[in-house]
């Protein structure tokens, strides 16, 4: 009786493990899903915090890991776009990739022109000059002009930054001077 | 023009700019090793720990073909000593490990990776400030056993002998602490430079 019992006891634990390792793998399946449809978030980061393709991709391939290594964690409270932006701006942001890399000084040069009416023809070049002078912003305020261009509501700006709505206001209003001078 | 709403006119014009990576490799990502510092910090002292595991077993098996002398007693203090550093590199995978980047908001974030990293030197510096006065003294107490004891115990009657051995101390500790200091400076003291500014900029 006690060795069915012990067979019964292993034939349970071999169930346990096999159906845990398919809740992985449809947990991975549902995650690669949701990155590729979210992707656009995850390249914009890259975009301003990276300046050369093969750090951009590394830099991709960080926040992909790091959302997958919170993915467990998240329970859907939050917006999932909320999610992303935070581990994606916190991973850009606090160091946890290569330091040392450095918007080049010649760049600078070639944008200091006025942003061009917004034909068609001309919202590349815009999108370049708007990228350029974002990039001139420090690293925290590269983050909030993003969230603001992505139509982000001030509160949830304020709660994923760490800061109070009224003080998003006033960085906001500092920010999009920066922006007008830089691309006067 | 410039005004936010033109911005935002402009950015979203851009939404499908970037080449979009598939599902096969996004799916490829997650088999990648993390770039990050806290990443490289724990693969170091991963790496650090499998040595010295690996040199233990060396020292150990070297030591049972050794006859009791000093040699072997040698031997058994750096198997001690590896002892006591595999409880270092443990505790070191445990601050690391207690670092999550979706724990709380950027400012969180970062006073957190900021209070980590402090720890995590702090811990480093501390160790070793220990460490090194034993390895000094290890290496007085086995130049005794081979020169024996009673000579040892009269040559360090010899006042000359007590002040160069003072004056080797003190050179040993400040190089050791210099050197110390400069190599976490030179390892994580952009790091921290960084994250404290980036404080500095979210306090102001």
């Amino acid at each position: 009786m006690a060795k069915i019992n012990q067979v019964v006891i292993i034939f349970s634990y071999f169930r346990l493990i096999k159906s845990t390792a398919a809740l992985t793998q449809d947990q991975e399946k549902s995650f690669v899903k949701l990155v590729n449809e979210n992707q656009g978030l995850i390249h914009k980061v890259c975009i301003l915090y990276e300046t050369d393709k093969e750090a951009r991709n590394d830099l991709f391939q960080e926040i992909v890991l790091q959302l997958w290594k919170s993915f467990p964690t998240f329970r859907g409270e939050a917006k999932i776009t909320t999610w992303m932006y935070r581990i994606a701006l916190n991973t850009a942001i606090s160091g946890l990739r290569k330091l040392g890399r450095k918007i080049k000084t010649e760049e600078l040069e070639e944008f200091h022109f006025n942003i061009s009416d917004n034909t068609e023809d001309n919202f590349e070049e815009n999108f370049q000059k708007l990228q350029w002078a974002i990039r001139q912003l420090s690293e925290i305020e590269r983050a909030m002009i993003m969230m603001a261009l992505d139509e982000v509501p001030y509160d949830e700006i304020a709660e994923n930054i760490g800061i109070t709505q009224n003080n998003v206001r006033v960085r906001m209003n500092r920010i999009r001077e920066k922006i007008r001078t830089l691309i006067r | 023009m410039e005004e936010l709403d033109d911005l935002k006119q402009i950015w979203k014009s851009h939404e499908q700019g970037y080449e979009p990576k598939k599902e096969s490799e996004i799916a490829l990502m997650l088999q990648g090793r993390s770039n990050s510092i806290i990443g490289k910090i724990k693969r170091n002292v991963w790496f650090e720990l499998i040595f010295t595991i690996a040199c233990s077993i060396a020292l150990l098996v070297y030591a049972f073909t050794l006859e009791p002398g000093a040699m072997m007693w040698t031997i058994i203090s750096l198997l001690i000593l590896f002892a006591a550093y595999l409880f270092y590199y443990v505790k070191k995978l445990i601050l690391l490990g207690s670092f999550d980047p979706s724990d709380g908001n950027i400012k969180t974030s970062l006073e957190h990776l900021y209070r980590k990293l402090t720890i995590y030197i702090n811990f480093y510096r501390k160790s070793y400030a220990v460490l090194y006065p034993v390895y000094f003294f290890l290496g007085i107490f086995f130049g005794a056993l081979e020169t024996g004891i009673d000579g040892f115990l009269d040559k360090m009657r010899e006042p000359k002998t007590v002040v160069l051995l003072v004056a080797f101390a003190g050179a040993f500790f400040v190089f050791t602490f210099v050197i110390t200091n400069l190599y976490l400076r030179k390892l994580y003291g952009n790091h921290l430079m960084k994250l404290k500014e980036l404080l500095n900029e979210l306090k102001g």
